[in-house]
């Protein structure tokens, strides 16, 4: 079998005004016919620069000074193109470029042209390498679109790509990069911006077509869970240059490079035992004393002077009430309106963001909360912290009196005493830091804020912080944008925790890190919370990393939770149909767990209709939380037992 | 699209009622109205007035009345097409205004024709090849065409075109056709008298519209679905009209409405130094001397122009951006 595609040495450098940037360096590997190929690295290994060489998409101050690029397309037999040496825009490379490589990328939001509808621009892609009529190209774009899996081609065509949802839309990026039967498909992250059950589809699909198509892949991605699942072979990069090349189950197996070891050790997976901790690249060690430590006195002098007898009734059910709740959310509703109809006669439509959620939140516990994009638990997020008021349901949070108070109905006076009992840690370390303030302004502006102490206190507070999140203190005049991503994420976190609150609240922490990265960063949270006794609730898409940090989860869909158990027992015996669900989807970075493709259904299991009786939630049933087993509760109807409070 | 087409036009209706309320008002904010200003003038140079005559002169032009009586006068007589009567000239509004409206229309959307033609190719080129050699060229000529003011930019082409050619740019025609009846050789006068002014007036119009296309166009580039259409193997020209032109047509689209008014009011002094008949000089005397009928009229004409602007930008944006024409009733 001969290869399709086969780079040798191939050198890029970026151009710059001042210097020549080295982007990637004798890369050689080769993609055999019909053979999936991972390229994985993290952000800046220059993954994105190699898969622009091979497509002719490289950046005008890109340039490839050496190597080559061999493509041998399968279609014409005996011919060898080298991509290196066409010219970019050139009539050949254009019709090497979207004909026999096309590409598919990792935003499908902003991938498609939101002007032109789904059908012309796969028509578009088709007349451009075909030869055929206007009328035969739209049944071929139809075609593809059943193939792809559109539950309505023909209709499809003609809709606009802002009217589908992301996994359509990246369906629709797939049709239209299959349309042409390429030889080889380049597959730039399609899969990182999508739900977890999206991107199982995602990538069942991807393996069909390929099937059905005789085509190859190459497959780009930080995600090792996904190249287990995918890839034949796989190609790590590190700083431009290959350090790994090999059969998929050598390199998990036996990793040669101790790059590509500490990558797959940097991966929380499900079978990590209880103390088991994460391997990343460079390890902080948080070092804590002085003003943190007083005020992790202050809470246990609290706890050991508490009342038993004032925990409300409505907590008591809870199992585990022995331990004092921080955080006890009841039957919270929130809805957001949506104005339809024309001008003179509109109607409100109210659409639940957050329904029936109840959530208990225990002192030196980690709670995580699970969920697809557009479940609501950022908007949960907000309600707890009060940046917007629920509809109905109560929120009750022990405050420094130690005494268990309502938010819900607080005005804005009344809620600042508050507001420095909870912080948030946001999802976007780049765009959560003010770009104008340096880090000491940012890390002291909450102290200044409550107005905490005098210059010397903040000042000892702020060199403290430093340490604690491992940062060096001689950084404080720096400016955020001279931090790389996690640093930012931890300046973020020593914000959050200047207050000493009694709750944090982390919205996808990690999410936008690299794994390596995002291992330290977990790493550094599990220690900041045994050793100053932290209370977490850390939402979270990401199941492995909730299951590495948190000591209880709970499953959020369509605005509602569906389930909650502590950890252990959530993945062992998950009950909820789309817990279930979840759970099939998560690609694992361990060859021996395997995606079951076979299981892993269309249509959304996050569609609360679909779930089999008793989970049914439609206008007939809207079952409550039963108990399940200690502590293990599920949304589901049964007759023979009473709602209880999570 | 159609009730959003019937919707736009009824919203029109209100606005066009309360532009006119506004006009009325602040017509009638200074002191004392036109008589009470030919009053004194003619006092100044010892004339004696009869105050019988005066009576009878405020009864004729409804002064006496009071002024929301007066608007609904003026309101009804605009909606039959009855423009008023000025009292400066001795004649119906109509009349005064003649050919100038007319002319100012052809004048002012020579200029946006003008601006759209010039300023399209450059931007697009100046997006396309940044920092280049020509795209800081066209950038430095930009900047002196907004920074120059146009009515001395006026002045330097009259004075060169009479030195240099020989020849007088002033007007919008050949002395002979002024106050003639409309003929072809008129028309070809005007045709050519037309590109001094359009080009003093389109200038500084011209270069911010070429910098917000650039600018704009620049934005678009970079985005991911022009990558998706390289990737498609469509060639670069193609991709730049089929994709991030068209979506950087939409500010441009918008800016229709504004441009028309601007385009009026700052032709005020260029008309006033090249002697074109047109209506910004006649607005500016009809202002200073109270002459409510016929600045009332000059207002509105201004309105409506910025309304049917914004009207016509609104369609088109419909027209062309399937987002605006299909997510316009949903909103949070």
């Amino acid at each position: 079998m001969t290869d399709i595609l086969r780079i040798r040495d191939l050198k890029v450098e970026f151009v710059l005004p001042h210097m020549r940037v080295k982007a990637v360096e004798n890369v050689s590997f080769r993609i055999g016919a019909q053979e999936t190929v991972a390229l994985v690295g993290e952000s800046g290994s220059g993954k994105t620069t190699i898969s622009q060489a091979i497509m002719g998409l490289l950046p005008k101050s890109a340039q490839i000074t050496g190597g080559s690029i061999i493509f041998a397309d399968p279609k014409k037999p005996g011919t060898r193109v080298d991509i290196a040496m066409l010219d970019r825009s050139g009539s050949e490379m254009r019709a090497i470029r979207g004909g026999r490589i096309s590409m598919i990328f990792q935003e499908p939001m902003s991938s498609l042209s939101p002007l032109h509808t789904i059908g012309d621009q796969i028509c578009e892609a088709v007349r451009l390498h075909r030869k055929v009529g206007s009328s035969e190209a739209r049944e071929l774009a139809r075609e593809m679109l059943a193939l792809v899996g559109f539950p309505n081609p023909k209709r499809s065509l003609k809709t606009y790509p802002f009217e589908l949802s992301g996994g359509l839309r990246q369906r629709a990026m797939i049709a239209m990069a299959m349309v042409c039967h390429p030889a080889l498909l380049v597959a730039d992250e399609p899969t990182t911006a999508l739900d977890v059950t999206i991107q199982a589809q995602t990538l069942r699909l991807i393996k069909d077509v390929q099937a059905e198509l005789q085509m190859s892949v190459l497959l780009i991605t930080h995600d090792l869970g996904v190249v287990a699942n995918m890839a034949d072979r796989m190609v790590v990069v590190y700083d431009g240059r290959v350090v790994e090349s090999g059969r998929t189950e050598d390199v998990f197996i036996n990793a040669g490079h101790p790059y590509t070891r500490s990558l797959l050790a940097a991966v929380p997976h499900f079978d990590m035992g209880p103390n088991e901790r994460l391997r990343p690249l460079r390890d902080i060690k948080p070092k804590i004393d002085g003003l943190l430590a007083y005020c992790d006195d202050k809470k246990t002098a609290v706890t050991a002077t508490m009342d038993e007898g004032e925990v409300p009734a409505a907590l008591a059910l809870h199992p585990t009430m022995a331990s004092e709740p921080v955080l006890a959310v009841r039957h919270l509703n929130k809805s957001f309106s949506v104005r339809k109809g024309n001008w003179f006669n509109s109607e409100e439509q109210a659409i639940p963001a957050v329904a029936d959620v109840s959530l208990t939140v225990n002192r030196g516990e980690c709670v995580g909360l699970v969920g697809e994009s557009g479940c609501g638990k950022t908007t949960l997020s907000k309600l707890i912290m009060r940046a917007m008021a629920p509809d109905s349901g109560s929120i009750l949070f022990r405050g420094e009196s130690g005494q268990m108070t309502e938010l819900v109905g607080l005005d804005e006076d009344q809620l600042n005493p508050y507001r420095k009992r909870i912080q948030f840690v946001f999802q976007d370390p780049f765009a959560s830091l003010n770009p104008r303030m340096t880090v000491q302004d940012i890390i002291t502006e909450p102290l200044l804020i409550h107005g905490i102490g005098d210059a010397t206190y903040r000042k000892k507070m702020v060199l403290e912080l430093m340490e604690v999140v491992g940062l060096d203190p001689r950084f404080l005049n720096r400016y955020p944008h001279s931090f790389s991503g996690g640093e930012r994420q931890r300046i973020g976190i020593a914000r959050a925790l200047s207050l000493k609150p009694d709750l944090l609240i982390f919205d996808e922490p990690t999410s936008a890190l690299d794994v390596s990265v995002q291992a330290q960063i977990l790493n550094l949270l599990k220690d900041l919370q045994r050793d100053l006794k932290l209370t977490y609730l850390f939402i979270s898409h990401n199941l492995a990393v909730v299951d590495y940090i948190a000591d209880r989860i709970a499953v959020m869909c369509a605005g509602r939770i569906v389930e909650s158990a502590p950890r252990e027992q959530l993945f062992r015996n998950p009950i909820h149909p789309y817990t279930q669900a979840l759970l099939n989807a998560v690609p694992f970075a361990d060859l021996e767990h395997l995606l079951d493709f076979t299981k892993i259904v269309d249509g959304k299991a996050s569609d609360p209709h679909r779930w089999p009786a008793p989970f049914t939630i439609d206008a007939q049933s809207d079952p409550r939380m039963v108990q399940f087993a200690e502590d293990h509760f599920v949304r589901a109807a049964r007759a023979d037992s009473q709602e209880i409070a999570i | 699209m159609l009730t959003f087409l019937a919707r736009r036009l009824f919203v029109m209706i209100p606005t066009l009622f309360f532009i006119s309320v506004l006009v009325f008002v602040i017509i009638q904010l200074p002191p004392g109205d036109f008589l009470s200003t030919y009053l004194n003038e003619l006092q100044a140079q010892g004339e004696a007035v009869d105050p019988a005559k005066i009576a009878f002169l405020k009864q004729q032009y409804g002064l006496d009345q009071p002024i929301w009586l007066q608007y609904i006068d003026w309101a009804w007589g605009l909606l039959h097409g009855d423009l008023g009567f000025s009292f400066e000239y001795n004649l119906p509004v109509t009349e005064v205004v003649g050919d100038r409206l007319w002319l100012s229309m052809v004048l002012n959307l020579s200029t946006v024709v003008f601006i759209y033609i010039v300023s399209f190719p450059i931007g697009i080129y100046s997006a396309t090849r940044q920092y280049s050699w020509g795209d800081y060229g066209f950038t430095l000529l930009g900047f002196l065409g907004l920074a120059m003011p146009n009515f001395l930019f006026a002045l330097i082409l009259l004075y060169y075109a009479n030195v240099v050619f020989g020849t007088s740019i002033g007007g919008l025609m050949d002395p002979e056709f002024i106050n003639q009846g409309w003929s072809f050789a008129k028309a070809m006068s005007v045709a050519e008298h037309l590109w001094a002014p359009v080009l003093v007036i389109g200038t500084s119009g011209t270069a911010s519209m070429i910098r917000r296309l650039r600018a704009n166009l620049l934005d678009e580039l970079g985005k991911q679905y022009v990558v998706t259409a390289h990737a498609k193997g469509l060639s670069p020209t193609r991709v730049l009209f089929k994709y991030p032109l068209r979506m950087a047509l939409n500010p441009f689209i918008a800016d229709i409405g504004n441009i028309l008014p601007q385009v009026v009011s700052g032709s005020v002094l260029v008309s006033v130094v090249m002697s074109l008949p047109t209506t910004g000089p006649m607005l500016l005397t009809a202002l200073q001397s109270q002459d409510m009928y016929l600045a009332g009229s000059f207002l509105m004409f201004l309105a409506l122009l910025t309304v049917i602007g914004m009207f016509v930008s609104d369609l088109l944006l419909a027209w062309l951006d399937p987002r605006i024409r299909l997510q316009g009733g949903v909103s949070q």
